[in-house]
């Protein structure tokens, strides 16, 4: 008891953490509300209601009296929704929209231990005059529920309405009656997993609790009735719950179709992975002192490999040492995929803000705009998530500011006067995933960019691409409202290219519309890499596009014809596709020696070859980013210590290659 | 009474909240309590559940909470005759006086709003723990009594 003293400040980053969550669900819910413009959605109100009422509750505690006041009247106001049966008028939608936006800001204000300020008085002011019900509605009365009347007398107004509404419409409201037992509850089968397996098959409407005598097979006195709307059968929701074909599934409403049901009880089996799971939050921080140690590690297991390297040359039996030293490698590898794994936020998190924000171009640019996510299912790193966010939003921008045309125009066009934006993601491809944002509306005038930049028209949308993402680039005579000066391309590309290692590409249909694609690393930080000698250098390079790595002998190099544009540039010739050959020692200004070994890399189908004095060999190496905005260098994506103390080199040879092909222009066919 | 319930000596506490946050920072505010054994509850209906299957000595109680808010799980528990003297502490952050005497009508022992200090919560804990374990002040004790005088 001598400890009795709590400082509940310390939660802090507890309450920045669940916050976050919290308003994230509360945008996706506004989004929702928005969509229905007016008609109810009592799931999303309440939803809404109960986030913004735990964050006042949480700040509170927590003692930040600028995000109790702000969220207490976005709650004020989604409560009276919900009291009226879950409909928001839309002209709620924009205060709401801010006042999510202030919260989020103070919230990440209190994340960097910052002053929280006040929000803004008119913001206040606006949320606190704002009738956001769109009237009572009228509720239909003569529901007939299969129901006992002690537990339809607990269904509200909005719950019996949206029964009504699933009947009405041809869905099947049902009930499924769940006994808690021990046993269950050991198994992981208890009220939170099996609600949590009917939502995955239907919305809920209702979780009832009900007393029953206790007895042997309901030995808590306890019974949940569980109401939910689906538009599943009985077998199919009998199979994706995994309640087995025994469970009690019955019709709540009358309908004219008899719908089956049995009698059971619903023996539910915890199945691995889904029910029960359990979520820990983890702060960023404490992930990021793990992979620190996991990086420290990775360095001292090359130095311990460079030790048993160096007593096996000595005449030393080291089998033994190897095979230990094997598997801690595997075993290395292993933790650090867990590590990696703990790291990674799906991708819809990021996508999730992407139709508030076209929403909010909407209104300031007058275009009608259809947003479609498509496959949002992967995973990436939470500081890739961080970093290829403002690129995302960068194009998305660009797509409705500069590519889509206002209503009147697209219908001129023959084009449905709403436009539309396609995000889309690809199924992860090896270590790299693929975001697409697209639009269908006027592309890009090559001649018109080409002309702003006083260059020839590119003859390629990659030539295009180039151009456009020269900075300070700007195809619009006056800076638009929402983008600014300028496309931000030059951004777009920096973040893409430079930071992330990933590429862009686009696709230019004019007339028709644009697509631009951002390939990105999953992950970054730790990458499998080959080291080699050049000059007295070692460098590094990851193995992702090094294609091959080959005797120089064993290649056919030849010379360009003596263009003085070329310079002679070596090439060579393998499998029938001709790749500029480099000495990287030259290139890096190195005094190379034999240049005994070429390094073969490839990237978008382009390669390139490097010759190198010796390849050292292959291992993971922790990328450190060369912060310095000085020293950004094409082709060097970073630095590394190989166990020496020393700073290595990381090189991307891929762009490398690409820069100074750029220097030939014409040396390929 | 209510306590004593659980064998083993340890005093079982489940703090029932949908904010995680929220309860760590009340299973913070209660470590000092002698020998308490925590468990967390995330929903009303968890709470009902686990309050239906084991014995507890005090709940801690949120109002706001998805499915099943905190005054329906006031109304079940109090409708079944094993937890009728059960001690229930509400913390909520409805401060006003109808969501007090509604929370209290419904069968809360106790009722606190939050933002409390450490201090508040384990002074109504231990008032609400303390009539069955100090053998002195057995006296007859209503449930929303305060009276702890001897």
């Amino acid at each position: 008891m001598s400890d009795d003293t709590v400082d509940l400040r310390e939660f802090l980053s507890g309450f920045v953490a669940e916050a976050d969550d919290h308003l994230r669900s509360c945008r996706s819910a506004l989004v929702a509300l928005d969509r229905v413009a007016g008609r109810p959605e009592p799931n999303a109100v309440r939803q809404m209601y109960r986030s913004l009422h735990t964050v006042k509750g949480l700040a509170a505690m927590v003692g930040v009296q600028a995000v109790v006041d702000l969220a207490h009247r976005l709650e004020t106001v989604v409560r009276t929704a919900d009291q009226v049966g879950g409909a928001l008028a839309p002209e709620a939608i924009d205060p709401l929209m801010r006042g999510l936006s202030g919260l989020e800001l103070r919230v990440q204000a209190v994340a960097r231990g910052e002053e929280v300020p006040e929000a803004p008085a008119r913001l206040m002011s606006e949320l606190e005059h704002l009738e956001p019900s769109v009237g009572p509605r009228e509720v239909q009365q003569d529901l007939r529920l299969f129901l006992p009347p002690e537990l339809a007398r607990k269904l509200t107004g909005a719950e019996r309405a949206q029964i009504a509404e699933a009947a009405r419409t041809g869905r099947r409201v049902l009930r499924v009656d769940f006994v808690p037992t021990p046993a269950r509850a050991a198994a992981g089968v208890n009220i939170t997993a099996v609600r949590e397996a009917l939502a995955r098959v239907g919305e809920l409407v209702r979780v009832l609790p009900r007393s029953v005598p206790a007895s042997e097979d309901a030995p808590g006195g306890l019974s949940f009735a569980l109401l939910f709307v689906t538009d599943l059968s009985d077998e199919e929701i009998a199979r994706r719950t995994s309640f087995g074909s025994d469970a009690v599934i019955e019709p709540l409403v009358e309908l004219d179709a008899p719908v089956g049901s049995r009698a059971a009880e619903p023996e539910a089996r915890a199945d691995e992975g889904d029910m029960g799971r359990g979520v820990v939050r983890v702060d960023v921080e404490r992930l990021n002192a793990a992979m620190q140690s996991l990086s420290s590690l990775v360095v001292t297991r090359f130095k311990l490999s460079r030790a048993i390297a160096a007593l096996e040359a000595s005449g030393v039996d080291v089998r033994e040492l190897r095979v230990v030293n094997d598997e801690h490698t595997r075993q290395l590898r292993a933790m650090r995929e867990s590590i990696l794994h703990l790291r990674m936020v799906p991708v819809a998190e990021l996508l999730e803000r992407i139709p508030l924000i076209v929403r909010a171009l909407r209104s300031a640019t007058g275009k009608a705009v259809q947003v479609h996510v498509e496959g949002a299912r992967a995973e990436l790193d939470k500081s890739v998530a961080e970093k290829v966010f403002p690129a995302l939003v960068h194009l998305v921008r660009n797509a409705v500011d500069h590519g889509i045309e206002p209503p009147e125009v697209r219908r001129a066009l023959g084009k449905p006067p709403e436009g539309a934006l396609r995000i889309t993601v690809a199924e992860p491809a090896g270590d790299r995933l693929s975001i697409g944002v697209s639009d269908d509306g006027a592309g890009i005038d090559a001649s018109a960019v080409a002309r702003r930049t006083g260059r020839p028209v590119p003859a390629d949308d990659r030539g295009l691409l180039e151009l456009l993402a020269l900075p300070g680039l700007s195809t619009r005579d006056e800076a638009t409202h929402t983008s600014g000066r300028g496309m931000g391309l030059d951004i777009v590309q920096r973040i893409v290219t430079r930071e992330l290692g990933g590429e862009l590409s686009l696709r230019n249909e004019p007339g028709a519309g644009t697509s631009f694609t951002m390939s990105i690393p999953l992950t970054v930080s730790i990458v499998d890499s080959l080291s080699f000698e050049c000059g007295e250098q070692v460098l590094v390079a990851p193995l992702g596009n090094i294609e091959e790595v080959v005797d120089a002998s064993e290649l056919r190099v030849a010379e360009t014809p003596g263009s003085s544009r070329m310079k002679g540039q070596r090439i060579i010739e393998r499998r029938g596709e001709v790749a500029p050959f480099f000495s990287l020692g030259e290139v890096l200004g190195f005094d190379a020696r034999d240049e005994g070994k070429a390094v073969l890399v490839r990237r978008d189908g382009t390669s390139y070859a490097f010759a190198v004095d010796r390849v050292l060999g292959r291992q993971e190496v922790v990328v450190r980013p060369l912060l310095d905005p000085l020293v950004q260098v094409v082709g060097l994506t970073g630095s590394t210590d190989l166990g020496d103390g020393r700073p290595t080199l990381v090189l991307d040879l891929a762009a490398l290659g690409d820069d100074l092909e750029r220097s030939w222009p014409s040396l390929r066919p | 009474m209510g306590s004593a319930s659980v064998g083993d000596g340890l005093t079982k506490v489940l703090v029932v909240d949908d904010s995680a946050v929220m309860r760590e920072m009340v299973v913070a505010c209660l470590r000092g309590l002698p020998e308490a054994d925590f468990e967390h509850a995330a929903s009303g209906l968890e709470a009902i559940e686990r309050l239906s299957l084991s014995p507890y000595d005090l709940v801690v109680l949120d109002l706001n909470m998805p499915d099943i808010g905190g005054y329906e799980v006031l109304e079940f528990v109090r409708g079944q005759d094993q937890l009728r003297e059960l001690p229930i502490l509400v913390v909520t952050t409805r401060g006003d006086e109808a969501s007090r005497e509604r929370a209290l009508e419904a069968g809360a022992s106790r009722f606190m709003t939050k933002p409390f200090s450490p201090e508040q919560i384990q002074e109504e804990a231990r008032s609400l723990l303390g009539g069955s374990e100090d053998p002195v002040a057995s006296a007859g004790e209503a449930g929303t009594g305060g009276g702890s005088g001897p």
